[in-house]
């Protein structure tokens, strides 16, 4: 073998398919937890558009070979920022701390998940950004303990994903953090 | 590092100024030369023999830069970055990842690759530099089997990198190009930016005798079958394929290493190319493609034929008009003139031939491979080059079948030529 092992055609369909249901289903299942907790607040059409979202960008980062962890831990802290500022601007009722910035935080770790699942060879190029990402994912908890939002909802189901990553990620990749972080820190 | 090295510059040959314009993540005017030794690299040891070739080639010791009407190469103080090969090869070099160097050095376990782009060098310059680049590898990594000889290499004044095209273009050469489209390869294709790589080593002996049996050149035996094995692979595969094949020609480019037919030294682009155009209407068996490519080759590989090519494409570069469009309108035009342009290939075909390498450093070499970007217009490249006994002709598709590859080497093995196949795993 001359080559690094390369996930095959057949393999990358599957796994692409895969996901696509994964994600329908997803969606679906977001649209009944609106319905049943809170059907005065569309946030699942805003939770939909993120996964439409997530796919683009994942779509848009292998192609143009961009670092996908980079991008996604950007783009999750830039999109916070300009919704807190919106929300602040417009009177500051708390919908970017009760819907936007899980909702957000849901997309960050589920395409963190995707990785770490896919790529797991290639993981420790997605270590550092996966840790800040994890990071930044403790919010909707301190938005609960300190009593910052009213519909716990997101927030609830937001840190419940991010559990899962973080068990996940230490299961898979344990290893590559712990090197990742001695490189980046070392003295 | 004085002042004046640090402010050299230089203008981009004429071939070498539509490779930055047109390229892009689809289209990335890439190659790939790879030497598989027959022991692992040792990664401090090549970051020191490719910083020593650089010395030798300061002609690739340079950078990008964009200008008002055209790119041109800068003078780079950084070294280049050596890394662990990962991704697929051939693929945009991002400047940005390796110090602005235009040519990128990768490993992995016994291959050394170079990804270079093709406005830097062309097939021949590159396989020089390589040559450089695997040479003091092997001197670092066996110290003791060379410390008694210096290597000649050419002397440095015998270097240049002037524009070959400019100084042997004919004013009043015609135009030779063909104005019929040629059938393009269809079908389903790979996802997420994958290619696939198949090698075919193919025992160089036994297709010599092959190739002397039908009174043919190697390059001229292998375009035939591979143009027998699009033919076969495509016609009668549905109806409407049928039909299109048989319509429209095959055109196969074949590039042509122009300092064999002017004395140039330079290490900058200096190539041509024919188009082999077969029409697949009359053709009966693999016999009759083979006269059809021999035929083509006499008619289209001759000093004149090549220099209406050449000439044709200097004097659209030179032209005052298009010389004087700035660089972001030269770019949006050139993309769509592209487009069309590529419409007249169906693939490309290069073959470098024999790779010479001293005697004394072949016993640490198994054998070299070349690689071409793929792209949406030509979905299927291919490439060969020779190492001793080993010809190693090279598929980069970005299709999800593999047939023409197949057809390639059950054709060939069906002519008592041996042949082995390595692959990057997409299509197994």
């Amino acid at each position: 073998m001359i080559y690094p092992k390369k996930i095959n055609a057949r393999k990358t369909n599957i796994i692409l398919n895969l996901f696509a249901v994964v994600s329908i289903l997803v969606a679906i299942l977001l649209i009944i937890i609106n319905k049943l907790t809170t059907p005065n607040i569309h946030w699942a059409a805003l939770s939909n558009a993120g996964i439409v979202y997530l796919w683009i960008t994942v779509i848009y980062s292998i192609n143009k070979n961009i670092n996908i962890a980079a991008h996604v831990m950007i783009q999750t802290f830039a999109i916070s920022l300009l919704n807190l500022y919106i929300d602040y601007k417009l009177g500051m009722d708390g919908w970017s701390l009760s819907i936007s910035i899980p909702i957000i935080i849901i997309i960050a770790n589920v395409t963190m998940l995707f990785l770490t699942i896919v790529s797991s060879r290639r993981y420790i190029r997605y270590a550092i950004f996966q840790l800040i990402i994890l990071g930044f994912s403790t919010l909707p908890a301190i938005f609960i303990y300190e009593n910052m939002v009213h519909n716990r909802v997101l927030s609830y189901v937001a840190t419940g994903i991010v559990a899962i990553n973080f068990i996940i990620t230490i299961c898979l990749s344990a290893s590559d953090v712990k090197d990742e972080i001695i490189r980046k820190f070392h003295l | 590092m004085d002042k004046k090295k640090e402010l050299e510059w230089r203008k981009l040959d004429n071939s070498a100024k539509i490779f930055p314009i047109s390229a892009g993540k689809k289209y990335s005017a890439v190659f790939r030369l790879s030497a598989i030794l027959k022991e692992n690299i040792n990664r401090k040891k090549l970051d020191i023999a490719v910083n020593k070739a650089l010395k030798k080639y300061e002609s690739f010791k340079v950078r990008m830069k964009y200008g008002f009407f055209w790119y041109y190469f800068e003078h780079n103080t950084k070294k280049p970055i050596i890394r662990r090969e990962k991704e697929y090869p051939c693929k945009y070099i991002n400047p940005k990842t390796n110090n602005n160097y235009l040519f990128k050095v990768t490993y992995f376990k016994n291959k050394i690759n170079i990804d270079i782009n093709h406005s830097l060098a062309d097939g021949n310059s590159a396989s020089i530099f390589f040559r450089e680049i695997v040479y003091s590898y092997l001197e670092l990594a066996h110290e003791e089997n060379f410390k008694d000889d210096e290597r000649k290499v050419r002397k440095v004044e015998e270097v240049t990198t002037e524009d070959s095209y400019i100084s042997n273009y004919d004013k009043k050469a015609k135009s030779n190009a063909s104005a019929k489209k040629a059938y393009k390869l269809k079908g389903k294709k790979l996802k997420l930016g994958a290619i696939s790589v198949t090698h075919e080593i193919i025992d160089f002996e036994k297709l010599r005798e092959k190739c002397k049996e039908k009174d043919v050149t190697v390059t001229q035996y292998l375009s035939a079958v591979l143009l027998y094995s699009i033919y076969t692979e495509n016609c009668g595969a549905t109806m409407k394929e049928e039909k299109n094949i048989l319509r429209k020609p095959l055109k196969l480019c074949i590039p042509v290493d122009l300092r064999k037919y002017y004395s140039s030294k330079t290490m900058s682009n200096f190539f041509s190319y024919i188009t082999l155009e077969t029409y697949m209407e009359n053709v009966k068996s693999f016999d009759d493609i083979l006269d059809i490519v021999k035929k083509d080759f006499k008619q289209k590989l001759t000093l004149e034929e090549l220099n209406k090519t050449m000439s044709g494409n200097v004097k659209i570069g030179i032209n005052p008009v298009i010389r004087v469009i700035p660089l972001f309108l030269k770019k949006i035009l050139v993309r769509l003139s592209y487009i069309e342009i590529r419409k007249y290939t169906t693939l490309t075909y290069s073959n470098i031939g024999r790779i010479g390498i001293i005697g004394k450093y072949q016993q640490y070499l198994d054998y070299f491979v070349m690689l071409i970007s793929p792209d949406p217009m030509e979905k299927i490249k291919c490439s060969s080059c020779t190492l001793g006994n080993k010809l190693v002709f090279t598929f980069t598709s970005i299709l999800a079948d593999n047939k023409i590859e197949k057809a390639f080497c059950k054709f060939l093995t069906s002519q008592g030529i041996n042949v082995e196949i390595e692959s990057n795993g997409v299509l197994e």
